[in-house]
């Protein structure tokens, strides 16, 4: 019985004092940290579903002349109540659409960075101090992207939702028609624990 | 032997009790904001992994106050992240249940959860993200609908006029919708006793202005252990001289800065708890058990043979179990939080401008140790932000505008 007893209290204090986990996982796989808003879960899904979408859509292929369509991706607006790194999804949104439509269509990068070192670089080769010529215009954009991350967070008592739903729009710049659209939703739940009630 | 494991995970639980870091509030006081930001970084380095919300928060404010926006954003985020999870282990609860309540993990009281929000907030403002900031106030208010007397649940008046304001920045227009809320709100809080006029130039006009001061005054409340048990969690507030601040530009008064939070009260309002439930009945368990335990060792004393030894044995299991049963309130708080934050709006021209704020105590009188200078920039468009708080001067670098 004293033997049953001091091991149960080592496994307990054993258990009590357990170590710490450091383990590689897959970003598509549900993290194990929950909690409301995006997870790495949902970005992976959300960006490679954009891109599977606009790809089915055909609004982006290339004309009968063989032209490229051009865009460029603009903001993510985040309407919700979750502060959220946009660039992490507009940079991962435009990689996936690279790896969808390969060389078939022509993403812009508008980023005041990219403007402003396409002007330095134009300069240095007016100027003679660099090789080249700026013998190509900046191009032109056929369309624009842009996205918009909405939620509804409802709680009463011990209960919590929250439904985030990013939309997606494709707006051309010539007719200013909204021609493509796409979503993504996630709802999540939680019940808080009488602990930190 | 099945009851052998009440005492025992008694005492596994208050082996793991954690307590309230030692922040060394005497240095923030004095404005030593390095000393208190490497405290509260070795304690996140070192320090008990259950505190980490608490002590990145202590951290990221003095960083915020230094100028390092970056850091203190990042700091921030990472502890609003803990203190916004709702998800808790199961052997987490069981031991701040059965154990020491500050045996969970620090996620903080709604307000304290709302006062994260208001920093992250300010962190995206200065970052050029008006609508994250924006995103930040709304899980402010969501955080501070949690409280337990749902009366309380929306009246963060700072809360919707940051919301409204940065709402405004992003060029949306339903900013009149929080103004309305932060007007309703700051009324609430007045007619339940938080500090502050009904008289308030902010929220009567709270689209004014291209130059907005947040002026923190004082120091925020206490959290203690109040009961014959400890096992009342109460509020106290601390004293400081500054409850009010005014401002000059360019040597022209711009007058006297309007409060939109009452911290002391946020905390105060919290309401009942469904751990201050347990906690009272851990206490009468703890009364009745050490009480009978005492009786029935004391009979066995006057008792002989088997009658005397099984109640030795029962009366010291249940005195053992009375003593090692933790029923004190988790006190552990954010003490660095100021006890009211006050805003000032102006319409100024853009460019360089030199400011002045003076920190007032309760007569109005300046407080000139606490007086500050600062360079700032008004952009032509857009608004310029500066947060001050009522600190010995530190020096720091102009912040970028929104």
């Amino acid at each position: 019985m004293t033997i049953r007893f001091a091991a149960t209290t080592l496994v307990c204090f054993l258990a009590a004092c357990a170590g710490t986990r450091d383990t590689r996982v897959d970003p598509d796989a549900p993290d194990t940290i929950t909690g409301t808003g995006l997870q790495s879960q949902d970005i992976r899904s959300m960006v490679t579903g954009m891109a599977a979408k606009l790809k089915a859509d055909g609004i982006l292929n290339p004309g009968r002349d063989g032209e490229r369509a051009s865009f460029f991706i603009t903001e993510l607006r985040n309407d919700s109540s979750d502060v959220i790194d946009r660039q992490l999804i507009l940079r991962d949104l435009r990689t996936e659409l690279f790896d969808a439509f390969g060389r078939q269509i022509r993403i812009l990068d508008r980023s005041p960075e990219a403007s402003d070192l396409v002007d330095a670089e134009r300069r240095m080769k007016e100027r003679g101090q660099v090789s080249g010529t700026n013998d190509r215009k900046v191009a032109g954009s056929d369309f624009v992207l842009k996205g918009v991350i909405a939620s509804r967070d409802r709680q009463a008592g011990k209960l919590k939702s929250s439904y985030i739903n990013v939309t997606f729009e494709l707006t051309d710049l010539v007719s200013q028609e909204l021609v493509w659209t796409g979503r993504y939703e996630m709802k999540t739940e939680s019940e808080k624990s009488v602990i930190n009630r | 032997m099945r009851r052998s494991w009440l005492p025992l995970v008694a005492i596994l639980a208050a082996g793991c009790a954690v307590r309230q870091p030692e922040v060394p509030l005497h240095a923030f006081v004095a404005g030593d904001l390095a000393q208190v930001r490497q405290f509260a970084a070795d304690q996140v380095a070192s320090g008990p992994a259950e505190n980490e919300a608490l002590v990145r928060n202590v951290q990221a404010q003095c960083e915020l106050l230094l100028g390092e926006l970056e850091e203190a954003r990042r700091n921030f985020e990472v502890a609003g992240r803990i203190m916004g999870s709702w998800a808790t282990s199961g052997g987490e609860a069981a031991g701040a249940i059965l154990g020491s309540e500050s045996s969970k993990t620090y996620k903080g009281d709604p307000y304290e959860q709302a006062m994260n929000a208001y920093y992250i907030a300010l962190c995206y403002l200065w970052r050029g993200e008006p609508d994250n900031a924006r995103a930040a106030c709304k899980r402010g208010i969501l955080a501070d609908a949690e409280v337990g007397d749902e009366r309380f649940q929306a009246d963060n008046a700072l809360l919707f006029w940051m919301a409204g304001r940065f709402t405004q920045l992003m060029g949306l227009p339903d900013a009149d919708a929080y103004f309305a809320e932060a007007a309703t709100a700051h009324a609430f809080a007045l007619q339940h006793g938080a500090r502050g006029s009904p008289t308030n130039p902010v929220l009567a006009e709270p689209r004014h202005g291209n130059l907005v001061l947040v002026l923190e005054c004082g120091m925020g409340p206490e959290k203690y252990a109040d009961g014959a048990q400890q096992e009342l969690a109460r509020f106290r507030s601390r004293y400081h001289p500054a409850v009010g601040a005014r401002a000059s530009l360019d040597g022209q008064d711009l007058g006297v800065a309007s409060l939109l939070l009452d911290v002391d009260y946020q905390a105060s309002t919290l309401g009942g708890t469904a751990m201050e439930g347990i906690r009272k009945g851990k206490a009468v368990f703890k009364t009745a058990s050490t009480v009978a335990g005492i009786v029935l060792l004391d009979q066995s004393t006057r008792s002989s043979g088997d009658t005397a030894r099984t109640q030795a044995i029962a009366g010291g299991a249940l005195l053992l179990a009375g003593l090692l049963t933790s029923s004190s309130a988790d006190v552990r708080h954010w003490p660095t939080l100021p006890s009211t934050v006050h805003v000032l709006t102006a319409e100024v021209p853009p460019g360089e401008h030199l400011l002045e704020i003076d920190f007032l105590d309760a007569r109005g009188r300046s407080l000139p140790q606490f007086r500050q200078r600062a360079t700032i920039q008004v952009p032509p468009h857009g608004e310029a932000w500066h947060l001050a708080r009522s600190l010995p001067p530190v020096s720091r670098p102009s912040r970028p505008e929104p």
